[in-house]
C-alpha cells in the first residue's frame, strides 16, 4: 500500500475507503507495520493489538463489500491511550510498572462505540505514569521510557498523553485516543505538531478508564486535522449509563463548516506572559491569520487564582483516586524517582480548601462563560514553550513551575478546546495555538480550528525521519 | 507573626503530619520534595482562603439523590 496513505487525514481515508479503493485489511496491516516497527523508536506504544485489529479490519472489509457502510470510521486504524480498558487479554497498563501486567475482562465505553464505528484498535499507546498524576517533573515517567518526539528524537512527546501524539505524528495511526485532566491532550498534540481535541466535560464517557480526578478527567481525539478530530468525537460522543456525568446532549459533527465564515474571536490580557519568544511570535503571526477570519479583541477575566483552583481539585482528588496505591507504598514502584514520593504530600490538603476551590470553580466556570458568551473562542497558544528535551525538566502549570491561565480556567471549568500546530520553535520542535469555547461548542473551535487550518499549511508539515 | 512565619509554621504543621504517616518510607532527599510540595499546597490554600464567597456559593459539584429502580 502507497506510503501516501500514511500521512492522509482520516477524512480522505474514510473516501477511499467507502469507494472501496482502499482495503481496511491492507490499511490496518500497514499501520500495524509501522507500529512495530517505528513504534519503539519513540516509545509510543504500549501494545500492538495486531489480532484484534486484523479481526475487526476484515470485518470492515466484509461489511462495506457487502454495502454495510458505516461512516467514516469504519476500517479506519486508530490507537487508544493505555488507560482505556481492553478486554480479550490486551493489557491495559495505565503507564505504570505495578500495572504492567493487569488484564480486564472489559472494553471502555470509547473503546465499544469506536468499534460499533467500525474503526480499528491496533495498539494500545504509552502514556506518562497514571497519566502524570503523581508530581512527575521529567519525561522518563513511564515503564516504557520517555516518550519521544517525531520532530527531534531528542525531545519530549508528552504528556501524558505521549504516544497519542506521537504516534499520529509519526504515521503510526490515522487518529488515537487521549485524556486530559490538565494539559495532557493539548500538550502532546502541541508537541508533536498534530491537532487535539478536547472535549467538554461530558461529552465523551470515561467508564473503563482510569480515573485520575473524577471532576476533571476528559477523553479526547488527536489527529492530523481539527476535522478529523470532529469526526472521532462524533463516534465516542454520548450519554453512558455506566459514567453518570456524561449529559444527555445529542452531537452530531457538522463538518468544517462554511467557508468564509466570520469568527470572533479574544484574547487574555497577559496570555503570552512568560511564553518562550517563538511561541509569542508565531501566535502574534497566527493572530494575523485569524484577522482575516474575523475580529480578534483583547478581554481580561476577573482576578481569581485560577491556578490554585484547578490545582487543589487535582491534587485532592488524584491523591484520593491512588488512596490505595499511595497508602500502601506502592508508588514505590514508578519509573520517575519524584513520582515515589510527592503524592505522600497531598494529605496536607484540607477538606475545607477543596472545598472551597470547588465552590471558586463555580465562580470561575461563571466568569468565563460570561466572557466567552460574545465570542465564538479564546485564542493562545497551546503552550508556553516548545517540548522539553528528554533529559530536561518538564515545566508544567500542575506542579506551579509554568503558567496556564488557559488550561487552569478551561480545564477547571470543564471547556472545549482544539489545539492545532502553527509554526516552530527551538530545535525545530513544534508550536500551537488553541481554540477555546464556551461549553459544548465543539463545532464552533473545530470550524474556527479548520478555517486556520485551510489558511495555512503547518498541519501538512511531516518530521524528516518518519 | 510574619505572613513568612505564618506559611513557615503551617507548613511544618503540615510536614508534620505527612512524616507521622509516610515519615518510615522516606529519605531525606525524598522529605525535602515532600517539603517543598507542601509549600506550594499552603500557598495554593492561602490563595484560595483569600477570596471571599457568600454562603450561597455552593460547590461546583452535582450530587443527585439515589434510587435504584423501580
Amino acid at each position: 500500500m502507497a506510503e501516501d496513505v500514511v500521512f492522509a487525514p482520516v477524512r480522505v481515508l474514510a473516501e477511499g475507503i467507502r469507494a472501496r479503493r482502499l482495503s481496511p485489511v491492507a490499511l490496518a496491516e500497514t499501520f500495524l507495520d509501522r507500529l512495530e516497527r517505528l513504534g519503539p523508536r519513540y516509545n509510543a506504544v504500549v501494545t500492538v493489538t495486531r489480532a484484534r485489529a486484523l479481526e475487526q479490519a476484515r470485518r470492515a472489509e466484509a461489511e462495506i463489500a457487502a454495502g454495510r457502510y458505516r461512516g467514516p470510521l469504519h476500517g479506519i486504524p486508530y490507537g487508544a491511550k493505555d488507560l482505556l480498558a481492553t478486554s480479550g487479554g490486551i493489557p491495559t497498563t495505565w503507564g505504570a510498572a505495578p500495572f504492567r501486567d493487569r488484564v480486564f475482562d472489559f472494553d471502555a465505553t470509547v473503546i465499544l462505540k469506536l468499534e460499533a464505528a467500525g474503526a480499528v484498535l491496533c495498539a494500545k499507546l504509552a502514556m506518562v505514569e497514571l497519566a502524570g498524576g503523581m508530581g512527575y517533573r521529567q519525561p522518563n515517567a513511564a515503564f516504557t521510557g520517555p516518550g519521544v518526539n517525531p520532530w527531534n528524537r531528542e525531545a519530549w512527546s508528552g504528556g501524558s498523553s505521549s504516544g497519542s501524539g506521537s504516534a499520529v505524528a509519526a504515521g503510526l495511526v490515522p487518529f488515537a485516543v487521549g485524556s486530559e485532566t490538565w494539559g495532557s491532550i493539548l500538550s502532546p498534540a502541541g508537541n508533536c505538531g498534530v491537532s487535539g481535541l478536547r472535549p467538554t466535560y461530558g461529552r465523551v464517557s470515561r467508564h473503563g478508564a482510569m480515573a485520575l480526578c473524577w471532576t476533571l478527567d476528559k477523553l479526547g481525539p488527536l489527529a492530523l486535522t481539527a476535522d478529523d478530530c470532529g469526526l472521532v468525537l462524533e463516534a465516542i460522543a454520548g450519554r453512558d449509563p455506566a459514567d453518570p456525568t456524561t449529559m444527555d446532549r445529542l452531537y452530531r459533527y457538522p463538518g468544517a463548516g462554511p467557508a468564509g465564515r466570520r469568527f470572533r474571536f479574544g484574547v487574555l490580557r497577559g496570555v503570552t506572559d512568560g511564553c518562550e519568544d517563538a511561541v509569542r511570535e508565531n501566535f502574534a503571526r497566527s493572530l494575523e491569520v485569524l484577522k482575516g477570519l474575523g475580529t480578534v479583541d483583547e478581554v481580561t477575566l476577573p482576578d481569581l487564582p485560577y491556578d490554585d483552583i484547578t490545582r487543589t481539585i487535582l491534587f485532592a482528588e488524584a491523591a484520593s483516586a491512588f488512596e490505595d496505591l499511595i497508602e500502601s507504598g506502592g508508588i514505590a514502584g514508578l519509573t520517575a524517582p519524584e513520582d515515589r514520593y510527592t503524592a505522600y504530600a497531598r494529605d496536607a490538603i484540607l477538606a475545607k480548601d477543596y472545598l472551597k476551590a470547588l465552590r471558586l470553580r463555580g465562580v470561575m466556570a461563571r466568569e468565563v462563560d460570561r466572557v466567552l458568551a460574545p465570542l465564538d473562542a479564546l485564542v493562545a497558544p497551546g503552550r508556553s514553550t516548545v517540548a522539553a528535551m528528554l533529559g530536561g525538566e518538564v515545566r508544567s502549570a500542575i506542579r506551579g513551575t509554568a503558567r496556564d491561565v488557559m488550561g487552569a480556567v478551561g480545564n477547571g471549568a470543564g471547556l472545549p478546546a482544539v489545539a492545532v500546530p502553527n509554526g516552530f520553535g527551538a530545535r525545530g520542535l513544534p508550536t500551537s495555538l488553541q481554540f477555546m469555547g464556551r461549553a459544548w461548542e465543539e463545532n464552533t473551535v473545530l470550524a474556527a480550528a479548520a478555517a486556520y487550518q485551510s489558511a495555512t499549511d503547518w498541519h501538512a508539515r511531516r518530521p524528516a525521519e518518519v | 507573626m510574619t505572613e513568612a512565619e505564618a506559611v513557615r509554621a503551617e507548613v511544618e504543621t503540615l510536614l508534620a503530619l505527612v512524616r507521622e504517616r509516610y515519615g518510615s518510607r522516606l529519605d531525606a532527599e525524598q522529605l525535602a520534595g515532600v517539603r517543598t510540595s507542601i509549600e506550594g499546597i499552603v500557598q495554593a490554600s492561602r490563595a484560595l482562603r483569600a477570596v471571599r464567597l457568600g454562603n450561597a456559593d455552593e460547590p461546583a459539584q452535582p450530587f443527585g439523590a439515589y434510587r435504584a429502580d423501580p
